[in-house]
Order: C-alpha cells, then structure tokens, then sequence
C-alpha cells in the first residue's frame, strides 16, 4: 500500500474519461471563470508602463468586480493576463517560481526575452488548450521590452500593445495618442483613458484601472489608480430584526440504532 | 400561405358539415374572431411542425427561443361524492420558479374542469375554446354536453395539431346525465377514461399515495385528505412541482372550489415533531467549537 | 441540461465584523427527483475555517475527502492548524491539478484567520480563486444569491444581523430555485466559536 504523500506536480488526467462520458450523455460540462478583459501596454520615455481592468466573468455574470490581471513575475517584471482566469494565475505563477530559480542559479536578474521564451514553450506545448493570453513588459540590462504572448505560443514585440475583448477600445486610444518618448505622466494618462475606454465600451471589461509603472531598478504597481465606477451608498438598509429568521430547535445527534436481528430461517 | 393545410381544412368543414371554427383545424389565415371562427397562422413552407420545431421546445431542453413550462402535479379521482380535482400551482421556466400561485385548474363551464400539464398556454387556450364549444352545443341541442362528449371534442381539436408542437396533458372532470365524468386527453390525442388520473412531473408521487390510499366509498373529508397529501408529497419530492393545494369538487349541482392550502405550512402539520424556534426564544448562543 | 445542475445545490458566505458567515442548502437531488434534505455541503476544516462544496454530489464528497487528508498532512508536517487563506490556495492547486479533467465543484471558503480577521473566498471549478470583503455565492441558485446578497448585504453587520441577512438571502434565493432548498444550515464563525443553525424553509 503506497504511503500518504503530497501528490506529485503536473497536471492529472484521472477525470477525464468521466467527464468524456458525461459530457457524451449530454450533460453540458461547465466553463470556466474568463476574464472579458482589456489588458494593454506602452513603452515611455524611461520605461514602459501596464495597464488592465478589473472585471471577471462567468458567463454573463460579473464574478469578480475587483480582481488583479496584473501578475507579477519577478522584481523587473510584471505580466496582464486575458483569457481563461485560472490559466493566467498558474501560468505567471509559475514561470515566476522558475525565474526566481533561474535568477538564483546565475546570480543575475532575469531578461525579458527569458520569461517571454519560457512562457511561449509553456503555452505552445499545451498547443492552446492553456488559454492564456499575456501583456509582458519588464526592463533589463538591455533596457525596456514589451511583448504579447497568444494562448498557441505565438509573440510580438511591439511599442504599445493591448489584448483582450476590449483590445479594439483601448487600441484607437494608442493609435491616435501614442508617441514615441512620452513622459511618464502622460505615459499613465494614456494607459488609463486606455483601460477606460475598455471599461466603458467593452461589456467584458469593467470596473477599476490597475496601472504598473516599470522603470531601470524600479516597479511601481498602482493598484486600482482610477476607480471610475464607485459604488454610491446605498439608500436604503435591509437590515433584519433579529428574530426574523425561524429555525430549529438544536437538533440532538441522531442515536446510532441498533441493527435489528435479520430473520433468515425462511 | 399552406395550401395543403388550406386544403384539408376546406375539405374538413366540407366532411363534418360544421361551420368553420377551430374544429376545422389548422388553416393559412387568421379569420379573426368576427369571421367565422378562429385559427392559426402557420409558417410558410413544407412543413410547418417541422418549422416550429425549431423555436418552440416542448420538452423544454434546449435553450430554444420559446420555453414551455412544464412541471406539474395534477390528479383527479371519481368516489361516491363525486369528483375530486387537485393541483400544485408551481411554474417554472428552466430552474427558474416563475411563479408559485398559478392557477392549474381550469373552469371550462360551472360543471366542467379542466387541469392544465404542459404548456400552460395550449391549455389555458384550448380549454376556453373547449368552453366555447360547449356552450353551443348548449344552444345547439337544449341540454348540457356529457363529460364524455366534452373531452373528446377536445381530443379532436388537438389532434388536428398533432406534430406541430402542442404540448398538454389533461383531465376533463364534470358532472352530466350519466353522473360524475372524467377523462384524460393530451396533446397526443390520446382520450382515456378511469377512476383515477394524474398527470405531470410529479404523477408518479401522487399515484404512490393515490395508490395506498385511495378508497371509492371515502367521504368528502377522507376524499379530500387524500388529494392534498398526493400533491404535498409530489410537492415534497418533485423539484418542479409547489405551491399551494388547489381543490375542487365536482357533484351534481356542479364545481365548488376548496380554500388554498400553502404546502410550505403542511409540511409543518404532517411533521409536529419539528420544533421551531427563533432568536427570542433561544438567545445566540456559542457553541464550543 | 448541465452537471452542475444534477444534484443542485446553493451556498453563500458573507463577511461580517470580526466574524463570518457560510450557508448551504440540504437537497440532494437527481434532476427533479429530491433525494435527500439532509445532505452536507458545507464543511468544517479547522476550528474556524469552512468549505462549502456546491455542484456534482459524487466530486463534493471525493474532494472532502482529499481535503481533509491534505490538511491532516499538513498539520502534521507543519505542527500548526492551517489558516484559511494558505487552505484556499491549497484547494486551488488541488482543482487546477485536473485542469484538463476537472472536478465539478465551485467551492467557498469562509473563515477567520489568526487575527480574527474575516476571509471569504471562492473559485470556479478550475480553481481561479475569487477573493471578496463582501460574499461569495455559488450553486444552482447563484443567479439568484447574487441578486439577494448585492441588495442585502452590508458592511460592518454583527454576529446577530449577519445571521438574519445571510439566512434571509439564502433562503429567498432558494425559494426562486427549483433545483435547491428544502431546508438549510448556516454556520457563524466568531471568535469565540462556531454557531449553527439549521433553518426552517420550504420544503416544495
């Protein structure tokens, strides 16, 4: 008999079959959280700035008003994420563990284009079914980089990028305000009217802006810079008299019974 | 338009020698109600059913444009009183519970019932041209239509549908010459007659307490404890069925209608084991965790 | 018709000051046949951490399992009780293991932590976690639990009054779902120790 231990890493596909047959019995199997997102990017004078929104969604449902799509990877580096939620969460999670790893086996902070690289191997070898779609901005020694990582491994390096269902919003935000060697002021200013040009013309999209400054030796996560959506205060209180809710008499645990004498003489 | 079904119509009136009316069946165009009588529009094409099929779910599976509620708890039963009708009043649409006080009983004239199971639309529509047709049969032939008669005029009313999306299960119960009536027609056609019936999501709940305790020689009051711990335990056991108990009874001077009775109270009554409390009685205590 | 809707189910937890509340519904059903109104979906995992399991009644029951043994491992390797937030995590890995067969649970995690700090949590069947100050809801009745706890909810309520608000939002929630009620429990966790309470609803 094996020994009770932590199960070992990797995925597990001991479901599957099941779920297979039941999903071929026509039950239709559930979907997961997606983030209906608008996630974008831009390089500025002395670095590059992220930006994301804040919804997530299951279905038509707002699940999350005030989630984080901006995942951290390592000191340097910060990383949006679109598409299935928990994808985007395991993903960066654990290319940030092997970069950790990475940096302390070399004694050097990790470049950009090693965490673009491991995560486009990670994603292409899952050939999409890992869908995650990705913002990845960090400075290095050889200064600012930016770059899209699709959920099939492909890449871009690009000066100002966006992704997610309100890529189209944010991205006529970029076209007609983006210049190269902008301030870091206006830098910020544009990611914002970006995100909030998803926000208010993507239905996926919603909520708060979160805002990521990277610069040389230097990463400034400003979570939740612009909260265009405060909730007003409510008008009116539902609260309950207490006594309003009936319920049982605490209840005395069931007595075991005594199984009664089978008769077997027929 | 349907020339085919405009055809068959034509032909229909021609055969039976009726005016035209709904019991013609299904014709192209809408008379209108002060034409000759009422009818439906179907799709153009080939194959009208086949057209609805699309956007009407009957079994209300797919996420089809027109949902037909269906679950249900309805049963009748003939004793020596007369007979007794009973319904839940639960409608829902998906899992969603549309409503808890729908009225499934129909009072098609005030000696005839119908219960509606299926889609509550067919029925509740279908049974007032029943009423319709009672009445001038009433005009017609100077006396009241048998129970028997009602019921399968009904049953040839919607079998001139059959295939194109009806959905319904129902009872006729009534009180003619021949005494206490009742039948069961769905939107098969099908047309039976019996002592006892129950139709709907939760049937097989209430023909397990109809079964065991069902008596013809019960009094009203036996009579009526047996209905309404049929439907309470289909109530209890069938997601789709709820409410309140409607009762009626049907005897010789016609229907009479009983008082309501909320199922979420008769749990209560059918288990006064269950001690209830609340906060005033037994203040917030902590339990040791 | 979809597997989470099988056996359905509703469960919700809200924060309250200095304490939480979590709440299940007790059907077990098959489609619309009730099975069982005494089933339980919310457990206990230490003294003042809870997990409600909404969904596919076979996965709820196997998951427990396998949650009790982690945390067992756990408190044997760590001499120390698992904190809610560490145990979500450990939830979490445990459903994103099976990402690409997953169980059919949406679990809610509702505790206190060390500093008596309320933490609610849930996450979807993959296990994206869903961190919230105000509730978590999830089951069958979801839809409905959201529009009850948006409305009711509010912050800073007591033991007493999250009591009301929770149980009230649960089972007006359940009473709009076919598919979820006949009977409830609610558990309130306070720093002093857990209350439950099994409440008196509809049983149609």
């Amino acid at each position: 008999m094996a020994p009770l231990t932590e199960p070992s890493a990797g995925f597990k596909f001991d479901n599957v079959k099941r779920n297979q047959l039941l999903g071929d019995k026509g039950y239709k199997l559930p979907t997961a959280t997606k983030t209906g997102t608008t996630i974008v990017g831009l390089i500025f004078k002395d670095g590059l700035i992220l930006g994301a929104d804040t919804r997530a969604t299951a279905g038509p449902i707002v699940a999350d008003k005030n989630c984080e799509k901006i995942h951290y990877l390592a000191p340097n580096m910060y990383c949006c994420g679109a598409g299935t939620a928990a994808d985007t969460e395991f993903t960066t999670n654990m290319i940030s563990s092997q970069l950790a790893l990475h940096s302390l086996n070399t004694g050097r902070e990790v470049r950009v284009v090693a965490a673009m690289t491991m995560l486009k191997q990670y994603l292409y070898k899952y050939h999409g079914h890992v869908g995650a779609a990705l913002v990845l901005g960090g400075y290095d020694v050889t200064g600012p980089h930016l770059f899209t990582i699709y959920p099939h491994g492909s890449t871009d390096k690009l000066p100002y990028v966006t992704m997610g269902s309100g890529s189209l919003a944010a991205m006529s935000v970029f076209e007609s305000r983006w210049r190269p060697g902008m301030s870091r002021e206006e830098g910020i200013e544009v990611v914002k009217d970006a995100i909030e040009a998803g926000i208010f013309n993507d239905l996926g999209s919603g909520s708060n802006v979160d805002v990521c400054v990277i610069t040389k030796g230097n990463a400034e996560y400003l979570r939740n810079y612009s909260t265009p959506n405060e909730r007003v205060q409510k008008e009116q209180s539902y609260r309950f008299t207490p006594g309003t809710t009936e319920f049982y008499a605490p209840r005395v645990a069931r007595q075991a019974q005594e199984p009664a004498e089978m008769d077997t003489s027929a | 338009m349907n020339r085919f079904v405009e055809q068959l119509a034509a032909n229909d009136v021609a055969e039976l020698g009726m005016p035209g009316s709904l019991l013609a069946g299904p014709t192209a165009a809408m008379a209108g109600p002060t034409g000759h009588g009422l009818s439906f529009e179907l799709a153009a094409g080939n194959n009208p059913a086949e057209f609805a099929q699309h956007f009407i779910d009957a079994k209300s599976e797919k996420d089809s444009l027109i949902k037909i509620a269906h679950g249900t708890t309805t049963l009748a039963f003939k004793f020596r009183e007369g007979v007794m009708v009973a319904t839940d009043s639960r409608a829902t649409s998906g899992n969603v519970i549309a409503s808890q006080t729908v009225k499934k009983v129909i009072e098609i004239n005030p000696y005839l019932l119908g219960t509606m199971a299926g889609g509550a639309a067919d029925c509740s529509f279908w049974e007032r041209v029943l009423g319709m047709e009672c009445r001038l049969h009433e005009l017609r032939n100077k006396k009241r239509i048998s129970v028997a008669a009602a019921s399968k005029l009904l049953a040839n009313l919607v079998y001139r549908y059959k295939g194109m999306g009806l959905s319904m299960g129902t009872m006729v119960a009534g009180w003619d010459e021949k005494g206490p009536g009742l039948y069961y027609v769905d939107s098969d056609g099908q047309r039976l007659a019996n002592d006892i019936f129950s139709v709907g999501s939760g049937s097989t709940f209430a023909y397990g307490v109809l079964d065991s305790h069902y008596r013809y020689d019960m009094d009203i009051e036996e009579a009526r404890d047996v209905a309404r711990r049929a439907i309470y335990h289909a109530t209890h056991r069938d997601a789709y069925s709820g409410g309140v108990v409607r009762m009626y009874l049907v005897q010789r001077d016609g229907w009479v209608p009983y008082p309501l009775e909320d199922v979420g109270d008769l749990y209560y009554q059918y288990h006064p084991e269950v001690q209830l409390t609340n906060r005033t009685e037994s203040p917030l205590t902590v339990v040791p965790a | 018709m979809s597997i989470m809707q099988y056996n359905g189910s509703a469960i919700v937890a809200m924060a309250g000051k200095g304490c939480v509340a979590i709440a299940a519904d007790k059907r077990l059903g098959q489609r619309a046949l009730t099975v069982d109104t005494e089933f339980q979906k919310v457990f206990p995992i230490t003294d003042r951490t809870y997990i409600g399991l909404p969904g596919l009644a076979t996965d709820v029951k196997t998951l427990y399992d396998r949650f009790r043994m982690r945390v067992n491992l756990y408190k044997h390797n760590e001499e120390r009780t698992i904190e809610p937030k560490t145990f979500s995590h450990l939830v979490s890995h445990m459903l994103y293991e099976r990402r690409f067969g997953p169980y059919f649970v949406e679990p809610v995690v509702a505790g206190l932590d060390k500093n008596d700090e309320p933490y609610i949590c849930g996450m979807d069947l993959i296990g994206c976690i869903n961190f919230a100050k105000d509730f978590i809801v999830g089951g069958t009745a979801s839809d409905n639990l959201y529009g009850m706890c948006e409305s009711l909810w509010e912050p800073e309520l007591g033991p007493e009054d999250l009591f009301e608000t929770i149980s009230q939002a649960l089972l007006n929630a359940v009473d709009r779902d076919a598919l979820s009620g006949w009977g409830a429990v609610v558990h309130i966790i306070t720093p002093e120790g857990v209350i439950t309470r099994d409440l008196k609803g509809r049983m149609d």
